[in-house]
């Protein structure tokens, strides 16, 4: 019974750790560079469609398509000011600047919508009562962030195995010279993959804050759970990114209900700091050749 | 030639602040026209959301008073440093109230981080301070001169959780807490409150500060069948606990402290009324934001500063009457060591508890009468009040 | 820097307790930004645990003086001594990451940390933290304030003098070619393990004191007085002083928490703030002051690297 409740528990926030992790995959991959601002655009994406929806009572689909655009116009917006004057700068420039970033948005969000999200929470999409699924209740919520998370690692997939544009992203990933050579407007694929991992990161934030009330403070955190989920399927993995991010959701719920739930908040850490220790490669991850 | 230039601007600099009068007025804060009031708590950071509220509520009915002509003819100056509620800035914030602004007392602090090294300073400085809602025992317990508090003190909101379960014929007890600063000064009390009673808990359960799911949690209590429990937690922990209870079935009385008091947005976090069913408050408020009996400051509050009329407004209240009653009584020509004196014997009523706020020169725990709530038709209602006792 | 010192050791004689406070808290992070400049300035690591191990520092000293009854002046070099062991066992594992890996492990490291102190009760006091009775030197005919100033001053000119012999020695230029790059100074036979543990070690030594005086200081500490907002603020810094420059960290040091002081008025801007201003440096001023100072200002002796060119 318990052992149900904890793998469903844990199967949900790693769905959703899934998603977020493999906005900053695709970031990386593409650009080489880890965007550690990432948990703060998810939850700006998380507060504008607050603000949508709760505040101004716009009808959800219609906050969450609003979210996701303003937050690949905010993705646009980090491109051309912080990533791209620093294209060619050490990795370090770009580690310190986005973690500038992520305090200015932090600070920002604090100041423009300070303690709303704990007072007024995000409804659910629908009813909530809770839905009995093989013996285990479980919120209907839960089940569609499950689902959402699946469709929309479908999208991905086709997105760059099928259409032209997701293919150019994968060529300039391989190699941005190459690619320039061959005519890919290189800048405008960086613009795009930071534009489509903002957007990623608002659908997550959308999906996730009727589950968890909506602070501030919640991307740093996020933050953490998305790179131990990337970290342990190996770094430019997208696969890698899904069952890592399904991993630490797991190891998290057990660890809080079997041993101790003071124990959830380290477990990220933990992972990073073994896997980066034992084996930095990760699951499944190939020793990149983007070694820094 | 950069060297002397050097020494030459350091030297100016050395001379000009070494000029500057070091003052030592007769009373500091006070002058023909005017009375300073200083106050120090997070006015940025993750716990702003809780502090900057009563500041607003405080300064509120110091703008009251002033409208009506000022104490004795002198309107309030309410300054407000921040202290971020971190023992570094805490004492940067301390210090520079007592050095640099001066103030005739402090109303106000907020946060018990902060407070614990703002304690030392305040207590060297014979400064009189008004604690308006930080409720750690450690500020206020053993009593001394200079610190008051007007708000209900984290033993007695605990022992009064306990009474109520008790009263209610509960025997099967558990409990949730959050290891943070609160959490714990609320547990360490509840466990002497247990002992004290002789009643042995069936469980006590640790949850994380900013949960997403609590079922395990739940799970885990309901196996062991409570029919009470004490939730010493904060809205962001207590929310999803009553929303993952009630989806198992889990729904023995919920009684909870001052920091729920807003059931009304539980229930909204939970998913429904029926979730919050048995949860009852024992708070601080004698009365919910949405009484009548408070709808005075509802408005005059969100009027002035824009704020959503929330428990916190409510202390703030209460600790800027309590000052304003305690400097009124203090006469035309107060002192510290005067206001003291008053504070020390003062027993009067504010807008929002349920009893008087009652100081004695061995109690500055002036607090004592709390209220208590449940949600009735959608809106939080009092059902009662309660006088701890230790 | 002896007009600076003497400005600030007339202070007590001058100014309230609280400019002293100030002027104390400038003291203690000029030796954390030198520190922190000593590890990913000249030797390019960029590791995210300085908060972690000055909060390591402060803790050790205070318990060391609250429940094991050591006077401060045994607490002070003890608990320094324990932060920089620690720091370095935890550097060792870290060694050969680089790059964004070395940022995220440093920063798993540096909440993991916050974890334990808040977690560890018995140890720690847990979340509430702890008090202390403020340090007493009345030994010398100090009160408590005005002791810590100097003493912290003293600490911090050692510092700086310490510092700026080791990076003018070998091993200074070692850090430097190691940071311009690992694979020539390796070819050059450099040891890249032996001279990166240096660092780490020196900077955590820094960290340690500047905990231990520190918790002298503000008499109180709490696990969140360790957190990202810590290492970000040191990380301004550095990099508003200057990366790379022992000057510019005591620079950055003096105006970022001025600046702190004054803004008192315009608190919940502060993280918007500073994250605003870590950004426009890194992005148009990435050598910092110092290193502008350098363009304009001719015959600044220090060998200060122009360390990245952000418009390549």
């Amino acid at each position: 019974m318990l052992f149900s409740y904890l793998l469903a528990t844990g199967v949900t926030t790693g769905a959703l750790y899934a998603l977020v992790a493999v906005g900053l995959v695709i970031c990386y991959r593409t650009t080489g560079h880890i965007n550690f601002a990432h948990g703060e655009l998810f939850m700006v994406g998380g507060y504008i469609a607050f603000s949508m929806h709760v505040l101004m009572h716009v009808p959800y689909v219609y906050a969450l398509i609003l979210a996701v655009v303003s937050s690949g116009l905010l993705g646009l917006i980090c491109d051309r000011a912080v990533f791209r004057p620093l294209i060619s700068a050490p990795p370090m420039a770009m580690v310190i600047a986005t973690v500038a970033l992520s305090f200015l948005l932090r600070g920002a969000a604090r100041v423009i919508w300070g303690g709303l999200g704990e007072y007024v929470p995000f409804p659910p999409i629908v009813d909530p009562s809770p839905i009995s699924f093989w013996g285990i209740a479980i919120f209907p919520q839960q089940l569609i962030v499950v689902a959402s998370v699946a469709v929309c690692m479908l999208f991905i997939t086709l997105f760059f195995r099928s259409t032209r544009v997701g293919k150019t992203m994968k060529a300039v990933a391989e190699s941005p010279r190459a690619s320039y050579l061959v005519g890919i407007k290189v800048e405008k694929v960086y613009a795009l993959t930071w534009m489509l991992s903002a957007a990623l990161a608002a659908v997550s934030a959308v999906l996730m804050a009727p589950l968890t009330q909506l602070t501030p403070d919640i991307g740093f955190g996020l933050l953490l759970k998305a790179f131990a989920a990337t970290i342990l399927g190996g770094l430019g993995s997208m696969p890698g990114a899904v069952v890592g991010g399904l991993v630490v959701g797991i190891c998290e719920s057990f660890s809080a209900g079997y041993i101790s739930s003071s124990l959830q908040e380290v477990m990220a850490f933990i992972i990073i700091m073994a896997v980066l220790i034992v084996r930095p490669t990760g699951l499944f991850g190939a020793p990149s050749a983007r070694e820094v | 030639m950069k060297k002397s230039i050097c020494i030459l601007y350091s030297t100016l600099l050395v001379a000009g602040v070494a000029l500057q009068p070091i003052s030592a007025s007769a009373q500091d804060g006070i002058t023909s026209t005017t009375i300073k009031i200083g106050t120090m708590g997070a006015l940025s950071g993750p716990l702003a959301p809780i502090i900057v509220p009563q500041f607003n509520a405080i300064e509120a009915v110091f703008e009251e008073a002033n409208a009506a002509g000022g104490i004795h003819g002198r309107k309030i100056l309410f300054v407000r440093e921040d202290d971020e509620c971190l023992p570094s800035k805490g004492v940067g914030a301390v210090r520079k109230l007592i050095h640099e602004v001066k103030p005739f007392i402090i109303v106000g602090g907020g946060c018990s981080n902060a407070a614990i090294a703002q304690k030392p300073e305040i207590i060297a400085a014979k400064m009189p301070w008004i604690i308006t809602a930080a409720t750690a025992d450690a500020l206020s317990e053993p009593a001394n001169p200079y610190i008051f508090t007007s708000m209900s003190t984290a033993w007695s909101e605990t022992y009064g959780m306990l009474q109520y379960a008790i009263d209610q014929g509960k025997t099967r007890i558990a409990v949730v807490w959050q290891p943070d600063a609160w959490g714990k000064a609320r547990l360490e009390p509840l466990k002497e409150a247990l002992k004290q009673k002789g009643i042995t808990p069936i469980a006590i359960e640790e949850v994380a500060v900013e949960p997403s799911d609590l079922t395990p949690t739940a799970l885990k209590l309901k196996s062991l069948n409570p029919d009470a429990v004490l939730m010493l937690l904060y809205p962001k922990a207590a929310v999803p606990f009553l929303r993952d209870s009630a989806k198992i079935g889990m729904q023995p009385l919920s009684i909870g402290g001052s920091p729920l008091v807003e059931i009304d947005l539980m229930a909204k976090g939970a998913g429904s009324a029926d979730a919050v069913k048995n949860v009852r408050i024992v708070a601080a408020p004698g009365f919910g934001v949405d009484d009548p009996q408070v709808a005075k400051w509802k408005e005059r509050i969100e009027k002035r500063f824009g704020d959503r009329f929330n428990l916190y407004h409510l202390f703030g209240v209460a600790g800027g009457q309590f000052a304003v009653e305690a400097l009124k009584r203090a006469g035309p020509n107060p002192t510290r060591e005067k206001i003291i004196e008053v504070m020390s014997n003062l027993q009067t009523t504010v807008d929002v508890y349920a009893g008087p706020v009652k100081c004695t020169p061995t109690d500055h725990q002036c607090h004592k009468t709390l209220g208590i709530f449940a949600l009735k038709d959608g809106r939080v209602s009092g059902v009662g009040s309660t006088t701890p006792t230790r | 820097m002896a007009a600076g010192v003497l400005l600030i050791a007339l202070v007590p004689l001058f100014l309230s307790p609280y400019y002293i406070f100030v002027a104390n808290l400038i003291l203690i992070y000029i030796i954390l930004a030198i520190g922190l400049n000593i590890v990913l300035g000249y030797a390019g690591q960029l590791s995210f645990s300085n908060g972690a191990i000055f909060g390591i520092g402060a803790y050790a000293t205070g318990l060391l003086r609250l429940d094991y009854g050591c006077p401060y002046w045994l607490a002070l070099p003890l608990g320094t001594l324990t932060a920089t062991v620690l720091g370095i066992l935890v550097a060792l594992p870290a060694l050969r990451l680089k790059g964004h890996y070395l940022a995220l492990a440093s920063i798993a490291f540096a909440q993991s940390t916050i974890w334990i102190l808040v977690h560890w009760d018995g140890l720690t006091h847990g979340t509430s933290g702890f008090v202390l009775e403020p340090v007493e030197f009345s030994l010398i005919g100090l009160n408590s304030h005005a002791g810590m100033l100097y003493l912290s001053l003293a600490a911090a000119i050692v510092c700086v003098v310490m510092a700026s012999n080791i990076l003018q020695s070998p091993v200074g230029r070692a850090f430097v070619a190691i940071r311009e790059s690992e694979h020539a100074a390796s070819a050059l036979a450099i040891d890249l393990t032996r001279y990166k543990i240096y660092a780490y070690g020196i900077s955590s030594l820094y960290a340690g004191v500047a905990g231990g005086l520190f918790v002298g200081v503000v008499g109180a500490v709490v696990p969140d007085q360790f957190g990202l907002f810590q290492i970000v603020l040191q990380f301004c810094m550095v990099f508003v002083g200057g990366v790379g420059s022992l000057w510019g960290s005591v620079v950055g040091a003096v105006l970022i928490i001025s600046s702190q002081e004054l803004m008192r008025g315009f608190q919940q801007y502060q993280e918007f703030g500073f994250g605003v201003l870590l950004l426009v440096i890194i992005l148009f001023f990435p050598s910092g002051i110092v290193g502008f100072l350098k363009l304009r200002v001719g015959g600044w002796q220090e060998p200060l690297r122009h360390y990245f060119k952000a418009r390549g």
